[in-house]
């Protein structure tokens, strides 16, 4: 479990950084930049605000465990988040959560804002899974607790996808099954429930998958529906090979970062530590706090991960 | 201030849209798309311009060697899309039915025969092209939330004298290009629309057309907020600090029902208790310009719907009442005035 727990961290990691100079850029633009994504694309790759509010959402469940609440996740928003100046790396969802959370709007109300169908909670969920291993339905249920600060509809469901998908890979199903989990978590009639089954239908033909989740009539690319299709696609396009998928959710663009984190969690997580590659794992260090400060800074994927084990292992 | 006959509220609350479309800053912008491409492009141009050389002169629209008739004041998206509503409304044969209006905006679409709209139309386009259909165009769709419908539900209830029937027609409407609060906004604005047509008083017709609200939504909440920080506003002008206060500056785009919508209701509520005249309710909702695409618009439907077609100043009326038909060129030269009177006389005939 142990093992699972530090892929997956890790993993969400590599991926963040692999996909964050390819973020909001074209499948096609990324191809011409660096022709087949094999690995890292800077020397000194960088990890973004995926990494630093999945570390956040973990700090939150070592603290409470299995009694996490929506009014501690919001707490811990208003004390170490609200007083920043700055946002490197925040999105829509996040910041329109914060000025919901500093006019004293409270969740679930908190996540109601014009950004709430965003990846913010997809992006740091994967925590609840690992949590929460071996456990799809809890890890949907704390993801949806820490989800009701900052988002709604469907950034909760995208969210909820992710963390029961690292749960089912946490214990050991197969990549298949995993997806099957991450679709059962989530209503049948909703945005992600058909991206999901769009992401099933075309993983390993990109074009066919961008055309039909991608909305090409909107300049943003951080839809929560769209980048889980992405990440799940390339999950399953590269068998859960963790090698393939996370280099194969970068080539696609869009919201790189998350995709690649997203897709680098589940890969980690099926395939445990060991299916990272050791040149991968070299790059990555700490959390700088670049995004969150000093509430994430110096925590490292590895130690989090041992962490949230143990944490799990006393709650159980 | 209570206007003589149906046919003259609806007209006011036609016209009253076109004189708010046209009275906030996004207007000449799209009235803009008649010009040729290279005077936007040479616009951008200036934008970059006043940043690289750091000076505050910003450009504005303008036409160079190009006719400036559309650079003048007039309507444009908002209005144009309500006409557009309103004729097929015209058009349509028998009572109007859900499957009828799905089938009207997939031919529209499969014909690229809608007009240029908004985000949330242009995906909804998209999927009816693809074969998705109706409520799932509207659901899987960014901009599920913003306030197309609740344009087009204006031109709903001038068309469909029963109130709820005219929600139930522009929920149909609406469920094309959007959800959640973007489907409850047009439902709400076509029932408040049509009962004041029928001549009820502003707060008794949104009252009674808000228990469609979903209690939970955020179109529900800041229209809460909205009216309390307005209570005791003397004037519209007065109430619009108190509604900047409400105004998202965290998204990029301003046209959410949920924002829109709270404002216009809020400064029409203020501009009947204050008694002012009509426009200055919709030069109050100018005064935000995040939301000035199309808060003014709405605001200029309520506050018309109620007021009538003889409470708009001449001027702009002179003005509004044109189409420029710069959201299709099907819409050019079409007359507000003559329009409403089609839909007076049409009301309800066909639709039983």
């Amino acid at each position: 479990m142990r093992e699972r727990a530090q892929g997956c961290l890790l993993g969400l990691a590599v991926g963040d950084a692999m996909g964050a100079p390819a973020e909001n850029m074209t499948a096609a633009a990324i191809a011409e930049r660096w022709g087949r994504i094999d690995g890292f694309l800077t020397d000194e790759p960088a990890g973004t605000d995926d990494t630093e509010y999945a570390t956040f959402s973990a700090l939150l469940l070592l603290t409470h465990g299995p009694d996490l609440t929506s009014d501690h996740v919001a707490d811990a928003w208003v004390t170490h988040l609200a007083d920043r100046a700055g946002f490197p790396g925040a999105g829509f969802s996040e910041l329109g959560t914060l000025e919901n959370l500093r006019a004293g709007i409270r969740p679930p109300a908190s996540g109601r804002h014009l950004h709430s169908w965003s990846d913010g909670l997809a992006m740091r969920s994967a925590v609840h899974g690992v949590f929460a291993a071996g456990e799809p339905a809890e890890a949907a249920r704390l993801a949806a607790v820490d989800g009701a600060v900052s988002h709604d509809g469907e950034g909760i469901h995208a969210g909820v996808a992710v963390a029961a998908a690292v749960a089912a890979a946490m214990g050991g199903a197969e990549p298949g099954e995993i997806v099957d989990h991450a679709r059962r978590a989530v209503p049948a009639d909703s945005w992600t429930a058909r991206s999901l089954a769009a992401s099933v239908a075309h993983a390993g033909d990109t074009a066919a998958l961008l055309d039909a989740v991608v909305v090409s009539q909107y300049p943003w690319t951080d839809l929560g529906p769209e980048a889980i299709a992405l990440a799940f696609a390339a999950f399953l396009a590269a068998e859960g090979e963790f090698a393939a998928a996370v280099p194969g959710a970068v080539a696609m663009g869009r919201d790189a970062d998350t995709t690649a984190a997203i897709a680098g969690a589940l890969a980690g997580a099926h395939g445990g530590l060991g299916a990272v590659p050791a040149a991968w794992q070299a790059l990555i260090g700490p959390v700088s706090g670049r995004c969150l400060g000093p509430v994430v800074a110096g925590w490292h994927p590895l130690d989090l991960a041992d962490r949230l084990t143990e944490r799990a292992g006393v709650s159980a | 201030m209570s206007a003589r006959t149906e046919p003259d509220r609806v007209a006011g609350a036609l016209l009253g849209l076109a004189i708010g479309d046209a009275a906030g800053w996004p207007s000449v912008r799209h009235r803009a798309h008649l010009l040729p491409p290279w005077t936007r492009r040479l616009h951008r141009e200036l934008v970059e311009f006043s940043e690289t050389e750091q000076v505050t002169t910003l450009p504005v629209p303008f036409s160079l060697n190009q006719p400036t008739q559309p650079l003048r004041l007039g309507p444009s998206d908002d209005a144009e899309w309500a006409a557009w509503t309103a004729r097929w409304l015209l058009d349509s044969a028998g009572p109007i039915t859900r499957a009828g209006v799905h089938a009207g905006w997939r031919r529209a679409a499969l014909d690229e025969a809608l007009p240029r709209g908004r985000i949330s139309v242009a995906t909804a386009a998209d999927s009816l092209r693809r074969g998705i259909d109706p409520p799932v165009s509207g659901h899987d769709n960014p901009h599920h939330f913003d306030d197309a419908a609740a344009i087009r539900a204006v031109a709903i209830a001038a068309a469909v004298p029963d109130p709820a029937r005219a929600a139930q027609v522009a929920g149909w409407d609406a469920e094309v290009t959007n959800a959640d609060d973007g489907v409850a906004a047009a439902q709400v604005i076509a029932e408040t629309v049509a009962r004041l047509i029928a001549g009820e008083p502003l707060v008794a017709s949104w009252t009674a057309a808000a228990s469609r609200l979903p209690s939970n939504g955020l179109l529900a909440e800041t229209t809460e907020r909205a009216l309390a920080a307005t209570a005791r506003a003397g004037s519209p002008a007065e109430a619009v600090p108190a509604l900047a206060e409400l105004v998202d500056h965290v998204y990029s785009y301003g046209v959410a029902a949920a924002q829109t919508v709270p404002v216009a209701l809020a400064l029409a509520q203020v501009n009947e208790r204050s008694r002012g005249a009509p426009i200055d309710a919709v030069t109050a909702a100018v005064c935000l310009p995040a939301l000035a695409d199309s808060a003014p618009a709405l605001t200029g439907a309520l506050v018309g719907a109620a007021c009538g077609a003889d409470s708009w100043p001449a001027g702009w009326v002179a003005r509004c009442r044109w189409l420029a038909g710069c959201c299709t060129g099907d819409l050019a030269g079409t007359d507000l005035v003559k329009l409403a009177r089609q839909l007076a006389a049409w009301r309800g005939e066909s639709d039983s």
